[in-house]
């Protein structure tokens, strides 16, 4: 610590003139030509009293002609600044310094430091995304910047932090390993995309009450609490969250496999709503794979009523049937929301009836996936009729949905008159030839559509590939709309007659 | 000159257009490349997203397929519950009627019956489980197989990605490739394409360059030829010229000899001029010897004389000198006695004016005790109307005076005194002031007239004396200016002056009547309450109207008409300080017999007549005494009385005195 403390006030020399050694060591290493005869005498009794035991060596340092030595030059002599930057790399967990240098230091210092400094340090003090690249470039073999807004900074971060609640067990992991980083990276952290949620080990002691009621169990009273990590604390502490993808359950578990890892409780899904709740600058909720039914998804989707920020809902690969659709057809109407993504559950025709019904008076949503349902010809009827009033949807997803003939009848209707819809995905559904048919007439007088997925849908090919042609001009004129504006209309004309002969 | 740019022009544009094919043709090129990337991109994800459609529909299958061995299996164990139910029902039947059975041997045939169908039950259970088993081993291994087919369907999905984005990246590099072989192509067709254009046009450039050189060749060629023929030609005219000036100067040498020839006359007679010119010469310097020696001496009595007149000026000088001082110290003394003089002259005629006003107040005052006196008796004794008397004198106050004359100077100064204090304190002093002037005229007027006159008629003026004023005060230099213009002029007292500015208003007036009315009548309304006495019913003007050309026409008039009366002024001048004296002891005569004779001779008799009657009124007043003391002695008599008959004696006798007589009350 005294020669971090030494070497403190030479690191600054341009700003401060400290010491008679300072000055003259440093114009002696700049100014090689200019001699000094009254000088070296002075010098050298502080000298060796700093450097202590290896005084020798610092003699020989600080003489600026070494006669003996035949290959000895000025330019092998470090610098005092490289030097000073030396020691402060080395010490920089317990002095960092850095603000105070000049900016050319500053890159020196950052470009030396280990990346296994403590965060404690370097979290609030670096800004720099060189440093922070090469953190994440040895820590992770992957990584992608982009997933990260391009900031190497916020995905050292966040990626810290999924890391940490991963392996998180309750009630044998301290907490504090949480909270002890939250002042470090609150600032950083943006999203949180935690695809594992351990369960609590599974010990002798008895449960921690019986107030909550496990209905994902078997049913089985005496089954152990089950509750996994409380995001509040954590959520309440990051002031710029904007994502948060969670998922209930456990990767790899193997043989070791129990119905039981992939337990999202009650009380989890409360605690879950009064977080997502407070959370006032949420933009995306994702919750993929966790046994969401009706229940919870109601409970969940009451508390995002009315929410300021979300933008986005994502409830796919879960178990909520017609009433949890009906919850959130109620949340488009008392929402911003703009993506809705219900994929892989279980809702039905009434479902899909609440839907339509949203959506008939909806101007936000512009995404609604409702694959692998099974909302069938009532549901999608109802859909389509939504959409001669819906202004703003532009994807529309119904793979998957044990649609047919009449739907599709529907469908080209509003294909005629609709403006917004850019991609429609029908496939897996049984279409059937009529009403392949029946779409292509309605895809005919459309110019806005540029993808429409009938894969597998029992549809002919010859109207499939005309479909497909279509698509192609109507990709081909927005092409040429995005590339100029103005006079857009003349290339549509020019490419129109080949669409036919092709 | 102008060829070559038109052509490059037009070269240019050439090039343009067939720079616009070439662009088409990579424009083609790029647009083909483009949309067989975006069919290979779409064909790939389609191919790779067609997994995930076919395990969509695999699960939709599989869903169905499941709901349908559900309904089956829900079916099954329905129907078994129903036969296993029936079955047992049976038994419990068969049961009953084992308890009646009496015949050990046909109770022991319906037990082994009983335990037959029993065990069918349980048999029939056991099938159902083990089917059911079986089952859900297969389910198992269905899971297993499903597993493996997704794993298998993941590889596919990745081999099918990888494929993809190695044919993406092989597609994209090859049409990059071929977009820039197409690019390479045009450019080298562009370049071969300038390059044979640009040939051309140097092989245009060197024609044209030959065609300039031949040109040129041509011209210089001729341009020889001109100057060879210009050459001869010079010669030629050179050699004419050269004979024709020979000539001209065998001329000239001829000539030239002729006048050699006078020369020599003139010379030879020329000498003989100069011999005499040069006996003459000898003379006149003689003669100018002489001269300058009378010169010299001459300058010697000059210079004498000069001396003595130097001398003699320093002597005047001192004398001169002490002669103004003299001089100066005589006027001041002058100036001094005058001072005392006039000091003591004001001081007699306050004094006197004092005098006189005390005399006269208390003349006055006696006079006014005796119209008192007289009015009283007239009124009250004798029942008369009296009239007061009005005489002249009674009115005056102060020292009668006459107006005296003064000079003109001593106007001038007070005219000039009183205008400017008029200046000083505006208009408010204007009606004391003009007591001083008898005549009409305002002293502003007159002072404006006297300073016009004054800048006018400069030439009357001395020049020393004009440059003796330089130094003085305005108003004192107008005032001397003043006096030295009237010197000249001849005014020489107050009459004289107000005669000239009367003169210079009725000049004006006749001059230019009509357009000063307006001005006129307010003039004069002024005047005339200022001093009744205004006898000229002319009107004087403003002298602003008085144009400064018209001065010296007015001057000259005047100046004619004041020669004849002249010489009566002359006398008065002495008379001036002079105080007449001899109204005054008219006046105070006048003032003792305010009281005539016959009011005198009327008092005495009143007063005879009034001693009389006082005498009455005196008896008159002594009755009236006496009476008031007999009075007094009766009241004090009748209050004795009353006490009397007030007592309590009265009461006390029989008969009181009070009823006897009637009390007098009053």
């Amino acid at each position: 610590m005294q020669d971090t403390q030494t070497t403190e006030s030479p690191s600054i020399p341009s700003r401060s003139s400290t010491s008679t050694q300072d000055r003259s060591s440093t114009v002696g290493q700049t100014l090689s030509s200019a001699p000094q005869p009254s000088k070296p005498t002075p010098i050298i009794p502080p000298l060796a009293k700093s450097t202590g035991p290896g005084s020798g060596s610092g003699v020989r340092r600080m003489r600026r002609i070494i006669a003996e030595d035949a290959e000895w030059s000025l330019a092998i002599v470090p610098l005092l600044t490289e030097l000073c930057i030396q020691h402060i790399v080395k010490n920089f967990q317990n002095n960092p310094i850095l603000k105070q240098l000049l900016p050319e230091h500053q890159k020196k210092v950052l470009n030396h430091l280990s990346p296994d400094l403590p965060l404690a340090v370097t979290a609030n003090l670096i800004d720099d995304e060189s440093y922070w690249r090469r953190c994440c470039t040895q820590r992770w073999p992957v990584c992608h910047v982009d997933n990260h807004g391009g900031s190497w900074k916020r995905m050292f971060f966040e990626l810290h932090l999924e890391n940490l609640l991963k392996h998180f067990i309750p009630n044998t992991t301290d907490p504090a390993v949480i909270l002890n980083l939250l002042p470090l990276c609150r600032n950083y952290v943006r999203a949180i995309r935690v695809d594992q949620f351990l369960p609590p080990v599974q010990l002798p002691a008895p449960p921690r009450g019986g107030d909550q009621s496990d209905s994902g169990s078997e049913g089985e009273m005496e089954e152990p609490a089950m509750d996994h990590y409380q995001l509040d604390n954590l959520v309440a502490g990051l002031s710029h969250l904007e994502e948060l993808d969670l998922v209930y359950g456990v990767k790899d578990c193997g043989m070791n496999f129990e119905w039981n890892l992939f337990l999202f409780t009650y009380r989890d899904c409360h605690s879950l709503a009064a977080t997502v709740k407070a959370c006032h600058t949420l933009k995306i909720f994702r919750l993929t794979r966790s046994k969401v039914d009706d229940d919870k998804a109601r409970i969940l989707i009451r508390s995002l009523l009315d929410h300021p920020a979300l933008e986005e809902l994502d409830l796919s690969h879960n178990l909520i049937g017609d009433r949890g659709a009906r919850a959130a057809a109620k949340l488009l109407s008392h929402s911003r929301l703009r993506v809705l993504n219900l994929a892989n559950n279980q809702v039905r025709a009434p479902g899909a009836h609440s839907l339509a019904h949203a959506l008939g008076h909806n101007s936000n949503l512009i995404s609604l996936n409702l694959r692998l349902n099974c909302i069938e010809d009532e549901g999608g009827q109802a859909l389509a009729h939504a959409l001669h009033t819906n202004k703003c949807l532009t994807t529309l997803h119904l793979g998957g949905n044990e649609l047919s003939e009449p739907t599709a009848t529907l469908l080209s209707q509003v294909l005629t008159i609709n403006t917004t819809l850019t991609s429609i995905n029908l496939s897996c559904n049984h279409i059937g030839l009529d009403g392949g048919k029946q779409l292509l007439e309605g895809m005919s007088d459309n110019k806005t559509l540029l993808e429409f997925d009938l894969r597998l849908s029992d549809i002919a090919q010859e109207s499939e590939y005309l479909i497909g042609q279509a698509l192609c001009a109507n990709r081909e004129a927005a092409r040429q709309r995005a590339l100029n504006p103005s006079h857009f209309m003349s290339p549509v004309t020019v490419k129109g007659p080949e669409n036919p002969a092709g | 000159m102008t060829c070559p740019p038109r052509e490059a022009l037009g070269e240019y544009l050439d090039g343009k257009k067939e720079s616009e094919e070439d662009q088409s043709k990579s424009y083609k090129q790029k647009e083909e490349s483009r949309l067989k990337l975006a069919k290979l991109l779409l064909c790939g994800t389609e191919l790779v997203t067609n997994i995930q459609v076919a395990a969509d529909i695999r699960e939709i299958h599989r869903r169905v397929e499941e709901e349908e061995i559900k309904r089956q299996r829900l079916e099954k164990l329905e129907n078994e519950v129903k036969t296993s139910q029936d079955k047992f029902d049976e038994i419990t039947v068969k049961w009953e009627e084992g308890k009646q059975r009496r015949i050990p041997q046909e109770l022991w045939e319906m037990l082994n019956a009983q335990q037959v169908h029993c065990a069918g039950l349980i048999e029939d259970k056991n099938k159902l489980i083990s089917e059911l088993q079986q089952e859900l081993k297969m389910k198992d291994d269905q899971y297993v197989k499903d597993l493996k087919k997704q794993s298998d369907d993941i590889c596919l999905l990745l081999e099918r990605m990888e494929e993809q984005v190695k044919n993406v990246m092989k597609t994209f590099r090859q049409e990059l490739q071929n977009i820039e072989k197409a690019f390479e192509v045009e450019r080298q067709e562009l370049l071969t394409s300038n390059k044979k254009k640009w040939e051309r046009a140097l092989q245009a450039h060197n024609a044209k360059e030959l065609e300039y050189l031949m040109n040129r060749i041509k011209k210089v060629e001729d341009y020889e030829k001109q100057l060879n023929k210009q050459r001869i030609w010079d010669c030629e005219e050179y050699n004419t010229i050269k004979i024709k000036l020979e000539q001209d100067v065998q001329i000239l040498e001829q000539q030239l000899q002729q006048m050699k020839a006078t020369y020599q006359l003139n010379q030879e007679k020329l000498e003989y001029n100069f011999q005499v010119l040069k006996k003459r010469d000898e003379e006149s310097t003689v003669i100018k010897s002489q001269q300058k020696r009378k010169i010299n001496r001459l300058h010697d009595v000059l210079n004498n004389l000069r001396s003595k007149y130097n001398k003699q000026v320093k002597q005047f000088q001192e004398e001169n000198q002490s002669l103004t001082s003299d001089y100066k110290r005589l006027v001041l003394q002058f100036k001094e006695l005058q001072k005392a003089m006039r000091h003591f002259a004001l001081i007699d005629d306050k004094r006197f004016r004092e005098i006189w006003l005390m005399n006269e107040e208390e003349a006055k005052d006696l006079i006014n005790r005796a119209f008192d006196v007289d009015r009283i008796i007239s009124t009250h004794h004798l029942g008369l109307p009296w009239m007061a008397p009005d005489f002249w004198f009674l009115k005056n106050v102060g020292p009668i005076s006459q107006q005296q004359q003064k000079s003109a100077t001593q106007i001038l100064e007070e005219v000039l005194m009183e205008a400017e204090k008029e200046g000083a304190d505006e208009d408010s002093s204007e009606s004391e002031t003009y007591l001083d002037l008898p005549k009409q005229v305002s002293a502003r007027t007159t002072r404006k007239i006297l300073m016009l006159l004054c800048d006018e008629s400069g030439f009357l003026i001395e020049s020393k004396l004009l440059s003796l004023l330089l130094p003085l005060e305005k108003n004192e230099c107008y005032l001397l200016r003043l006096d030295a213009v009237f010197s000249a002029l001849g005014i020489e007292n107050e009459d004289d002056l107000y005669k000239l500015v009367n003169f210079f208003l009725k000049y004006q007036t006749h001059h230019s009547p009509s357009s000063q009315e307006p001005l006129d009548l307010r003039a004069e309304k002024e005047r005339s309450l200022v001093d009744g006495k205004s006898q000229e019913k002319e009107p004087p003007p403003s002298p602003k109207l008085i144009h400064p050309n018209d001065v010296l026409k007015i001057l000259e008039a005047f100046v004619m008409s004041l020669r004849k009366p002249r010489d009566f002024w002359v006398p008065v001048k002495l008379l001036k300080a002079v105080r007449d004296d001899s109204k005054d002891s008219e006046y105070w005569e006048a003032l003792t017999t305010v009281i005539p004779a016959t009011t005198l001779n009327l008092w005495d008799a009143l007063y005879t007549a009034l001693e009389k009657y006082h005498l009455v009124l005196t008896q008159r007043a002594e009755l009236l005494i006496e009476n008031s003391s007999l009075e007094r002695q009766n009241t004090e008599l009748q209050q004795l009385l009353q006490q009397y008959l007030d007592t309590k004696i009265n009461s006390e006798l029989q008969v009181p005195p009070t009823q006897v007589f009637r009390v007098p009350t009053k």
